[in-house]
């Protein structure tokens, strides 16, 4: 159940993969329908003569350094959706800067948006702390609450007869384009405050995420340090609110750092890993809407660090899907490898170690298994160097007398799984006091797992022994090494 | 509220490591700690026994100032438990951090010199040395560069432990360091404490084995919301104070591991007058 | 057109006249507004208790790409395939959130936002990439608007009008729920409070899990017309929330939801008529003010008595120590 589980899982996410790779194709394909080229477009992109290219491409790579980073403390701190909530909570902010002189003033806009968002935090916290509501629901009110209060404070300022109020809408899903100098000067002011302020507190944030008793309990102002962080989240996003979009900006500030959370184990290499991220994230959105006028930089950006995130849950070296899949594919193919020298030792036995080579359906007899998977087996076998075949069949194919014996290599290998098996059982009657019975099925997973110190140890505590719980033989070291 | 007693001009006074007067604690209406009044002397080491909800952690969060304390005061030498910070080494429940976090052991025991360290200042090569050796101290070196998610049970707790080591306190606030770890790690976290205290420092220790409770502490304090008990474990470990301690709540396996940890106390003084 | 931001109020404007002159738009755009935040905040009671507020907001955001394809698909904006689009985004959502969950160490909530962020994403891009072809609008669906819903198509039965075909779909989704409520509502009780203990009676958690999930897509789907996605969480969440505040039986709170409700749909309407705003911002913005009344003055665990109380705290922590004692 849980085998299938996991790979529905797997299946899940590779069709997600590939509905993002579609998405992304279809960016060329607009570029395509419109009248520009867009290979023309995209020799424009990168050569960066135009300043609003240039401009663009600074702004949404500061922008994926401060949520990278930033996004980090959310990931580990499990507060990826306080992000989500802040993020939403801006938006009568944006408004409210907005109506302050009716125009795109960043800086109205800027402090009205953090303003909201760090009021938004705080209510969160205030309704946890004073009612028994939990913090998902808390969570859900103020997001949803404070977008309504802005979805009100927008149409009405829609309904309003003013002048300029075309930018608003951006702030839904983002244009990049849109980025005038203003905005750049600020985004490089909250990179520098945000990268220096982490840096010269690094081991504070680091303390305060990890154990926030214990920082507490060292003297570090945890409520501070707390807020400080909401103020820069706020900050970050805010100012990526141009690039990304209210609905998407959370997306910048978890799927990056979730992707280097997969691929570190170390917290400064993944502040470097996800900022790296968020980089290359924004870069590829700017890349991608530029193609073609109408499209919003913002769920580029997203599906870009998207990517990114199942490229490190698939391929990530440790914690990755598909090397964990194959470590553990080698592993049952050692195991039945294993398997068979075993059954390969136990017919040898039978014949009290007279006969050394056997034929292919004796040992599918034994195995119980169908003599095609044994020929395949004992071809892997032969793979491997451990059977060497006598019969005079083809190389590809053995007829069921046809005959094989263990090469000495194979032979050892035999015995020592033989050995493992053999004295666990008696390990486990003799010093766990298992009855004799109920030994059998746990050797047969032990045996493939015991390395020679564990061995060498459980022999010492046995003191040598010579025969297993049923009586049988357990092949010597010497017996192995001869 | 009662205001601190500060002493004056006894500058030459000796204080005690913890002190504590007519403390009281509640969750929003239901209070957890009632009128706890303690002075613990120092190189003591006391066990804080007591049943479930008896509000032994929310001793030591109180103690820490992580809890809102609604009446009383703590002092810890001398002094508010903030302007004594450095003195204090802590090692929380196993349970109140994420261990999928990304550090390793080295880096986990580092934080115990950050708040020496104050703002501003990175960990020094000699802090890592330290940090290196505290390691050492719980046979946690081999490990120093994994994981912590990769350890087991009782080798994170001894990761803590060497957190606080790290710390290099003269009180130690210790929340259940024996839960769910093995036999041997048990063993070993003791001897670590027989020896913090040999140095003289003093240590606090949330238990919940009675049967090894009077093996382990010189001194026990006897919890429920109340104290019911405090002084040396020969003086505390009575029945009529567990059972006032435990209620009714005190099953047969406990009375029947308590009378045994009796005999033993008594077979101790008996071995003392003897000698 | 106007030039201030916040209009006077005018009673007459606001209040009366809808009533007065448009009394056939406004009693349905205010049984719609009802409508909406009853059926939510029904099935949002056991959202909230289930901790899936979060989940919940996920499934509305990735419903975009699911009613986009759907539409792609099969060109019509008929109700069927939408809800065909919505169910299958929605199983979709939680399947690949848990996907992740069990596949690496990512936590829930940090998968809740990769995943609802990227399928949100595409369905922004699928319907900027067939911008000509689509005809519906990401804004549109974000923000949703009461006041635009066909009134015209009514549903006429025997003779006699009944109402118009959206209101009387969302009263039968509405009703639907309500039924299946009561016909599961034991299982969906045990199944919410403890996963294991439901599982010992034989009653498959994950079954009324998947079956919540499918619910909550339908009602989104057909809520998002009207309040938009983002909004329709706010309908989730605040009456129930609002009335756990109050009481702490299951039953009254779920009859409190929909009273509350119909203030939502009431107020809010007034509101947006005053503010000359979205109709789903003035029923948020009503919800949050309603909440945050409730939260200061609800009679037993509200922010004023808990103050009140606490000025006499240690007289009554006195009795309390004494009656336990006793």
């Amino acid at each position: 159940m849980r085998i299938f589980q996991n790979r529905k899982a797997r299946n899940l996410l590779a069709i997600c993969g590939f509905l993002i790779l579609c998405s992304l194709s279809q960016a060329a394909k607009i570029g395509e329908l419109t009248d520009t080229n867009w290979q023309e477009q995209a020799i424009e992109f990168w050569t960066m003569q135009q300043p609003s290219v240039r401009m663009a491409v600074v702004g949404t790579t500061l922008i994926g350094l401060c949520c990278g980073i930033l996004g980090s403390f959310l990931v580990v701190r499990k507060l990826s959706l306080l992000g989500d909530t802040l993020s939403h909570a801006v938006l009568p902010g944006v408004a409210a800067g907005f109506l302050w002189n009716a125009s795109k003033d960043p800086w109205a806009i800027f402090i009205g948006a953090t303003a909201a968002g760090i009021l938004g935090v705080a209510l969160v916290g205030w309704i946890r702390s004073t009612t028994h509501l939990k913090e998902d629901s808390a969570m859900g009110m103020v997001l949803a609450g404070f977008y309504g209060l802005g979805i009100t404070m927008t149409t009405m300022i829609q309904n309003m007869a003013m002048g300029n109020k075309s930018g608003l809408d951006k702030f839904f899903f983002g244009q990049a384009s849109a980025f005038n100098e203003g905005d750049i000067q600020l985004l490089a002011i909250i990179s520098i405050i945000t990268i220096a302020i982490l840096l010269f507190f690094y081991k504070e944030f680091l303390t305060i995420s990890f154990d926030a008793g214990f920082a507490k309990g060292s003297g570090m102002p945890a409520k501070v340090l707390h807020y400080a962080l909401m103020a820069l989240l706020a900050f970050a996003v805010v100012v990526s609110l141009q690039a990304v979009g209210v609905v998407l900006v959370s997306a910048l500030l978890i799927t990056p750092a979730a992707a280097a959370f997969l691929l570190t184990d170390r917290m400064h290499w993944m502040l470097i890993l996800a900022a790296t991220f968020g980089m290359l994230s924004g870069v590829l959105g700017a890349f991608i809407s530029y193609l073609s006028n109408d499209l919003p930089t913002g769920p580029f950006i997203v599906l870009g660090a998207t990517f990114i995130f199942l490229l490190a849950i698939y391929l990530g070296p440790r914690h990755g899907i598909l090397p964990k899949a194959l470590r553990r594919r080698k592993q049952r193919k050692r195991i039945a490898l294993e398997n068979t020298l075993k059954a390969i030792f136990h017919l040898c036995e039978r014949s009290d170690f007279e006969r050394r080579v056997f034929e292919l359906n004796e040992l599918s007899r034994e195995r119980n298994i169908s003599l095609r998977q044994t020929e395949r087996e004992v071809a892997n076998l032969a793979k491997a160097g451990m059977a060497s075949r006598q019969s005079k069949d083809s190389p590809l194919e053995m007829s069921a007398q046809g005959r094989f014996k263990l090469t000495s290599s194979g032979w050892l290998r035999a015995c020592e799984i033989v050995r493992n098996h053999r004295l666990w059982e008696l390990y486990l009657t003799n010093a766990a006091h298992y009855r004799v019975d109920h030994v059998h099925d746990d050797a047969e997973e032990i045996e493939h797992l015991l390395g020679e110190h564990i061995v060498k140890r459980i022999e010492e505590r046995l003191q040598n022994p010579i025969t297993d719980p049923h009586g049988r033989l357990i092949p010597s070291r010497e017996q192995v090494t001869v | 509220m009662a205001t601190p007693v500060i002493s004056t001009g006894q500058s030459s006074k000796v204080f005690v490591p913890l002190e504590i007067h007519d403390l009281t604690v509640a969750y929003s209406k239901r209070p957890v700690l009632y009128g706890i009044d303690l002075e613990v002397p120092q190189g003591s080491m006391v066990g804080v026994v007591g049943p479930n909800g008896a509000g032994k952690s929310t001793l030591i969060r109180a103690i820490m100032d992580l809890l809102p304390v609604a009446s009383g005061w703590i002092q810890v030498f001398g002094k508010p438990f903030k302007k004594s910070v450095t003195r204090v080494g802590y090692v929380p429940q196993r349970e109140s951090v994420d261990w999928d976090f990304p550090v390793n052991a080295l880096d986990v025991v580092l934080m115990g010199r950050y708040g020496r360290l104050g703002p501003l200042r990175r960990p020094s090569k000699i802090d890592k040395e330290i940090a290196m050796a505290c390691l050492e101290k719980v046979k946690m070196h081999p490990y120093a560069t994994r994981q912590i998610s990769n350890l087991s049970g009782g080798q994170q707790q001894r990761v803590f432990l060497a957190r606080a080591l790290a710390q290099e306190s003269d009180l130690y606030l210790m929340d259940e360091p024996f839960a769910g770890v093995d036999a041997a790690t048990e063993a070993a976290i003791i001897e670590i404490l027989r020896d913090l205290q040999n140095q003289g420092k003093t240590l606090i220790v949330v238990h919940h084995d009675l049967t090894t409770a009077p093996d382990y502490f010189d001194r026990i304090l006897l919890l429920n919301m109340r104290v019911v008990a405090f002084g040396l474990t020969k003086d505390v470990f009575t029945f009529e104070n567990l059972q006032t301690a435990y209620g009714g709540r005190l099953s047969i396996l406990s009375e029947v591991a308590l009378s045994r940890a009796q005999k033993k106390l008594e077979g101790d003084t008996h071995e003392n007058i003897s000698e | 057109m106007r030039d201030q931001f916040l209009p006077a109020f005018s009673f007459q404007n606001a209040i009366i006249e809808p009533w007065s002159l448009y009394f056939d738009s406004t009693i349905w755009i205010v049984t719609m507004g009802f409508l909406v935040a009853a059926t939510c905040g029904l099935i949002g009671c056991f959202i909230i208790l289930r901790r899936m507020a979060l989940v919940g907001d996920a499934i509305s955001h990735s419903l975009l790409p699911g009613i986009t394809l759907a539409f792609l698909l099969t060109n019509s904006r008929d109700t069927l395939p939408m809800m065909i689009g919505a169910i299958a985004a929605g199983v979709v959502t939680v399947a690949l959130i848990e996907a992740i969950r069990q596949s690496s160490r990512i936590k829930p909530d940090a998968a809740i936002g990769i995943v609802f962020s990227s399928l949100f994403a595409i369905g922004v891009v699928l319907i900027s990439a067939y911008a000509d072809t689509v005809d519906l609008d990401a804004e549109c669906v974000l923000y949703g608007e009461i006041g635009w819903i066909p009134l015209e198509d009514r549903i006429v039965l025997g003779g006699h009008e009944i109402g118009p075909l959206p209101v009387i779909r969302m009263a039968v989704i509405g009703l639907i729920a309500l039924g299946l409520l009561l016909t599961f509502y034991k299982e969906l009780l045990v199944t919410s409070f403890d996963a294991g203990l439901a599982a010992s009676l034989g009653i498959n958690p994950g079954r009324y899990q998947y079956g919540l999930t499918l619910f909550l897509s339908v009602v989104i789907v057909s809520s998002f017309e009207s309040v938009g996605v983002i909004l329709v969480i706010a309908m989730l969440i605040f009456p129930g929330a609002t009335s756990m505040l109050l009481t702490d039986r299951l039953p009254r709170i779920l009859w409190l939801s929909a009273g509350f409700s119909g203030l939502y749909g009431l107020l809010g309407f007034h509101l947006a008529t005053w503010l000359d705003a979205s109709i789903a911002g003035g029923m948020t913005v009503v919800a949050g003010i309603i909440f945050t009344l409730v939260w200061i003055l609800a009679p037993k665990r509200g922010l004023l008595v808990k103050f009140v109380f606490k000025s006499h705290s240690k007289g009554a922590r006195t009795s309390s120590i004494e009656t336990q004692a006793g």
